[in-house]
């Protein structure tokens, strides 16, 4: 009762101290959010039915245009014993919805190696001429459907299939086409997937490619490079959150201190009636503890608020925040304002009640 | 007679920056269960030292104080506490409530403080000062007067040995001021309430069985 009364009493800086801890709390949160924006892209693009990734010698570079005659490559690939499939792609990029989106070129027959039968959801694969296959996630953040036209790169396309997002690229268009749009003389590929006979061949397999001066990685590798740039982002994240957690901490210590030295008096007060050092001590702890719940509540709230407003600025980024992630949050905000709240509930329960009640 | 308070050769020193300030100078009071007594004296004269001592809020430099026959020299903080919530009500001059919460949370705080049941105790505390009906008011809402009817009832519904007054009628007007003599020397006729209460006016003393009169820290009278 006390303690809460104590702490509405003064609103104007509960509330800073609140949107304090609750600013924090979102900053985390949305950012690590963000985070899982890159895993999805590494996820999309290693979900193939392959094994292998092929690109030009010194690769991985920036996944686009035409480096490698995709026939000539394809022939080579294929005479590599234990090579099952070589399935060449040729990215571009393309604005849709808003954004630039890696529009993946590929064959029509190759389409069973990105997705099984159950992922088209409305329409059908890619036969050629100027289609486009979509996936659910760009389907609704373009307001695109089924027999919807788009014209890019000078040609009109039609939406023929929208399949369940997931699939390796947003947008899917026929590597013929796509290498026409280009001007290409003859069909090129950004980059082969490679599926080899079973897992004992992927090695034999990538060493052979390697000796055709071409870089290979296991999709395993290449996730792995991926997450290595999020293992960066993560260290990025990391400064973050000790900066919050260092702004909890200092607003929380400021926020106490003040309301321990402005109640100097209450303080004595509250020992002459009985309140031992401990209880008081404690209704200060307590005090700080109500500004932390409501700050995490807030947080929540906040970081609820900031990625609906992201998802709708930006429809195809991707902000998953798992419910452990909330619980760190928590536990940030915990740890910043029991810091900041104990050098002031010390002084509080040290102070002298003879000199607290001469305080004037 | 039974001596509930007994203070033996209470010396207090304040020291601050190297210089050393006597406050009391060997003092010995006795206050006997079911007293009124009152210490009087000027400004300065150790009244408050005195009563801050006696409430164990303060240790004195020599000397001891006996409470409720104990002791309390070299007690530690805690077991002062344990001391001055069984057997002391305090009331002081001013600014005496907590701003924050209605009256009857100031006098159930006390029952808190004691991890002892509230029930009806705050409001018939309440009531027995007459403030049944302001019992939802915070102290700003209330009368310098009534504020400190409301410590009066957070002092005693501990039941305490002793209800320790420091100038509790010092902001009040004379009209407040009987009101809250008079709640006090009923309590003290009507339930044998001790009390030492601190004053330096001659009127206030008056109410009192017995006056002690204090100068320069000492004990001239009483």
């Amino acid at each position: 009762m006390l303690p809460l009364a104590n702490i509405l009493a003064r609103k104007v800086r509960t509330t800073v101290a609140v949107l304090a801890v609750g600013v924090g709390v979102a900053l985390f949160l949305v950012l690590v959010g963000l985070t899982s924006m890159l895993r999805e892209i590494a996820d999309r693009t290693t979900n193939v039915d392959a094994h292998i990734m092929v690109m030009p010698a010194g690769g991985p570079a920036l996944l686009l245009g035409g480096g490698l005659p995709a026939d000539k490559i394809e022939a080579r690939l294929r005479a590599i014993p234990g090579v099952a499939a070589a399935i060449p792609v040729l990215c571009w990029s393309l604005n849709m919805a808003g954004r630039d989106q890696n529009a993946f070129g590929i064959r029509p027959e190759d389409w069973p190696y990105f997705a099984g039968p159950d992922r088209l959801v409305e329409g059908r694969p890619l036969a050629g001429g100027a289609e486009m296959l979509i996936d659910t996630r760009l389907a609704r953040a373009g307001g695109l459907r089924l027999g919807d036209t788009v014209e890019r790169l000078d040609r009109r396309f039609t939406v023929v299939g929208i399949a369940r997002e997931g699939v390796a690229g947003r947008v899917f268009i026929p590597i013929d086409t796509l290498s026409e749009c280009l001007q290409n003389d003859s069909r090129r590929a950004t980059f082969f997937y490679v599926k080899t006979a079973g897992p004992a061949a992927v090695e034999p397999v990538r060493e052979a490619i390697a000796n055709l001066r071409l870089t290979a990685f296991t999709l395993d590798e290449y996730y792995a490079k991926l997450a290595n740039l999020l293992g960066d982002m993560n260290r990025v994240i990391g400064a973050v959150v000790v900066v919050a957690g260092f702004v909890c901490f200092l607003v929380i210590l400021l926020t106490v201190f003040t309301m321990v030295v402005e109640r100097t008096r209450q303080i004595g007060i509250l020992r002459g009636i009985g309140a031992s050092r401990l209880q008081v001590f404690g209704l200060v702890l307590a005090e700080a503890g109500i500004i932390l719940a409501a700050g995490i509540l807030a947080g929540f709230l906040l970081t609820l608020a900031a990625r609906a407003i992201i998802l709708h600025v930006q429809p195809l980024w991707t902000i998953d925040i798992p419910a452990v992630r909330f619980a760190y949050a928590a536990a940030l905000a915990t740890l910043g304002t029991l810091l900041g709240a104990l050098y002031p509930a010390l002084r509080a329960a040290g102070q002298n009640p003879v000199e607290s009640l001469r305080y004037e | 007679m039974h001596i509930i308070v007994e203070t033996r050769g209470l010396v207090k020193v304040y020291r601050s920056d190297g210089v050393a300030t006597p406050a009391l100078g060997g003092l010995d009071v006795a206050v006997a269960a079911g007293e009124f007594v009152s210490v009087m004296g000027p400004s300065g004269c150790g009244k408050s030292t005195l009563l801050y001592l006696v409430g164990l809020l303060d240790t004195p430099t020599e000397g001891t104080v006996m409470l409720a026959g104990a002791d309390t020299r070299g007690l530690s903080d805690r077991e002062r506490t344990r001391l001055r919530r069984e057997h002391i009500g305090l009331v002081f001059q001013r600014f005496n409530l907590l701003p924050t919460i209605s009256a009857e949370e100031n006098v159930a705080l006390a029952l808190r403080l004691r991890r002892r049941p509230v029930g009806a105790a705050a409001r018939e505390m309440l009531a027995a000062v007459g403030l049944q009906d302001k019992r939802r008011r915070r102290p700003e809402e209330l009368s310098v007067g009534e504020q400190q009817r409301v410590a009066i009832a957070r002092a005693l519904v501990t039941r305490p040995a002793v209800l320790l007054a420091d100038e509790p009628t010092g902001n009040l007007d004379s009209e407040s001021s009987d009101r809250v003599l008079d709640l006090v020397a009923r309590f003290h006729r009507e339930a044998g309430q001790t009390v030492l209460l601190i004053t330096h006016n001659d009127q206030v003393a008056a109410r009192a069985e017995r006056i002690v009169r204090m100068r320069d820290g000492r004990i001239i009278a009483g």
